[in-house]
């Protein structure tokens, strides 16, 4: 997978942008504020659809102008993809697959997939479980985009189980027991069978993400993923019916797969109260690098790597290992300093207010 | 900022309620029909006007029509025993289509979605329940849509509908999860209502 060219127009900084990328290693190097971080979000945008800083679509338009174009042009074996997005924050976004208008966001990943290492990933760690969820089930669409039906009616059945519980207002008539049992049956089928591709993610997970830290950490640590969820061994079916008065008299949904978490574990010690700064860095990239690794299996070829800002959140001599152990394929990394000693890029960019100028 | 004239603005409102129709379709819309003939302009609200003043739903079944009773359920024709429930008359054409079924509707109005404020009371349900009780009824196939509101109506009716003597079938595989039974093409729903199974009840 080799993103070969991408053209910005009004997109954050750059009222245009047009620039051809190695297969290697490209770095956009500058200081902060300059951009670089910007088309890395861009490129991010052409495989999801959003902004991997969270922005909101009129975030992503430059000042003044009333949409955004992101194009990219991908060589997916041996075949060109033209991928095309316009952002429209007042009216309706449009993307295109080589003029083909894209039925699913989902299936933008037979086109372009990325996997995004940002100073924010701090967070698996340090966040709330929402974030890990959310880590894991992206993780799972890009290893199988069909799974994303899973997630999507389980997310809809307990949208719907909600609003009806709310509309209980602490009390439940017969009927609404009636429909309440048909939304627990359907609650139940989606979030077993979500909670299972979780969990067997998470052990797949967990050999791929030791080597990817001890690549990066240069150390023989053991990281274990441990995915929990305080109902399993009963059931969702089961432990829906036991919470089901709590669940009215509080008008939502107490138990099941949305209040899951994963515990990230190093050394069989939980990372998130036994593991230092750096120790925590290290396992960010990991977790992502350990997606990464997956997803190559699986697909046979490498997701663009896109590292946003890599080497502020490592030390000097986790970044030269990172450097080293790079896994195959096309990466871009974004920089506020040069590349650490002996380190090449296949192509290095100077980025100066929206321009890139290649040294 | 300008502004649009009073009746301009009271075109682009109404159309912007219509469903599907954003705002900005609304003004394309209204600036159309404005540019158009007159003669054009007065046929599109001569056939709303026709289609409210002759059009109802059907008192039996809640299929459209232009009588009390529909020509479907007033047809000596039909099997009396067998009811296919579907959700929106568009369901009543899709099936017709086939040329499959030969029994008669109950049109539901919709289907359970919670998030819109429909719950099973907002829907044709129990005037289902009644006519099962009074028709001479031993069949029922719920048509609801392959999505999940569809999947959660047709288990909320496979529940109220468990009564003795009465088969309950869900139209069964082939149909696209996810899509609605207006887009599935005929061979395909005329395979479905063959194929069709009892609800699990889970
Ligand atoms: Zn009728």
């Amino acid at each position: 997978m080799h993103l070969q060219h991408v053209w910005l127009n009004d997109f954050r900084s750059y009222p245009s942008l047009d620039v051809e990328l190695p297969a290697g290693l490209t770095a956009l190097l500058g200081r902060n504020g300059q951009g670089k971080s910007n088309v890395l979000e861009a490129v991010a945008y052409l495989a999801t659809l959003e902004s991997f800083r969270g922005a909101p679509a009129d975030a992503l338009v430059r000042r003044g102008a009333s949409s955004a174009v992101v194009r990219g042009q991908v060589l997916v074996d041996g075949r060109e993809q033209l991928i095309e997005a316009e952002i429209n924050p007042a009216g309706r976004n449009r993307v295109q697959v080589n003029r083909q208008r894209l039925q699913r966001t989902r299936d933008l990943v037979e086109a372009l997939r990325v996997t995004v290492f940002a100073p924010d990933d701090l967070e698996l760690l340090k966040g709330g479980p929402a974030v890990r969820r959310s880590y894991l089930d992206k993780a799972l669409v890009l290893e199988r985009p069909a799974v994303d039906s899973v997630r999507s009616d389980f997310e809809k059945a307990l949208r719907q189980r909600n609003a009806l519980l709310k509309q209980c207002k602490g009390r439940l008539d017969e009927a609404a027991g009636l429909t309440l049992d048909v939304w627990d049956l359907k609650l139940a089928q989606a979030g077993e069978e979500l909670t299972r591709l979780r969990r067997d993610l998470a052990d797949r997970l967990s050999p791929v993400t030791t080597r990817a830290y001890r690549d990066v950490a240069g150390e023989t640590s053991e990281v274990r993923l441990v995915y929990v969820s305080e109902w399993h061994e009963r059931g969702l079916a089961a432990a829906l019916v036991d919470s089901r008065a709590a669940d009215v008299r509080r008008g939502t949904t107490l138990v099941g797969p949305h209040r899951d978490d994963l515990l990230v574990l190093l050394n069989d010690m939980p990372s998130r109260t036994h593991a230092s700064q750096g120790e925590q860095r290290s396992l960010a990239l990991g977790l992502r690098l350990g997606v990464h690794r997956l997803v190559t299996s699986r697909m046979g070829v490498p997701p663009v790597l896109l590292l946003d800002d890599v080497f502020s959140e490592l030390d000097p001599e986790r970044s030269v290992a990172l450097l080293a152990a790079l896994p195959q394929g096309q990466t871009l990394l974004s920089s506020a300093t040069e590349l650490p000693p002996g380190a090449v890029a296949d192509l290095t960019l100077d980025v100066t207010t929206g321009r890139l100028d290649p040294r | 900022m300008a502004t649009y004239a009073a009746p301009v603005q009271d075109l682009i409102d109404a159309l912007g309620r219509l469903p599907g129709v954003g705002p900005k379709s609304a003004q394309r819309i209204a600036f159309y029909l404005l540019k158009v003939d007159d003669e054009e302009a007065t046929k599109l609200a001569r056939a709303i006007t026709e289609a409210k003043a002759r059009i109802g739903f059907c008192t039996v079944c809640f299929n459209l029509s232009e009588g009390e009773v529909c020509t479907i359920c007033s047809d000596p024709e039909r099997d009396q025993s067998v009811l296919c429930v579907v959700e929106e008359p568009r369901d009543v054409v899709a099936v017709e289509r086939t040329r499959e079924f030969k029994g008669r509707y109950h049109v539901l109005q919709g289907a359970i979605d919670h998030l819109q404020g429909v719950g099973p009371d907002q829907l044709r349900i129990k005037e289902l329940l009644a006519r099962v009780g009074a028709e001479q009824i031993t069949e029922v196939i719920i048509c609801t849509n392959p999505n999940l509101e569809g999947e959660a109506t047709s288990l909320y009716l496979s529940r109220v509908l468990a009564v003795p003597g009465l088969s309950v079938t869900r139209i069964a595989s082939g149909l696209p999860v996810g899509g609605d039974l207006e887009y599935a093409d005929e061979l395909t729903l005329g395979r479905a209502l063959e194929g069709r199974r009892v609800v699990e009840n889970g």
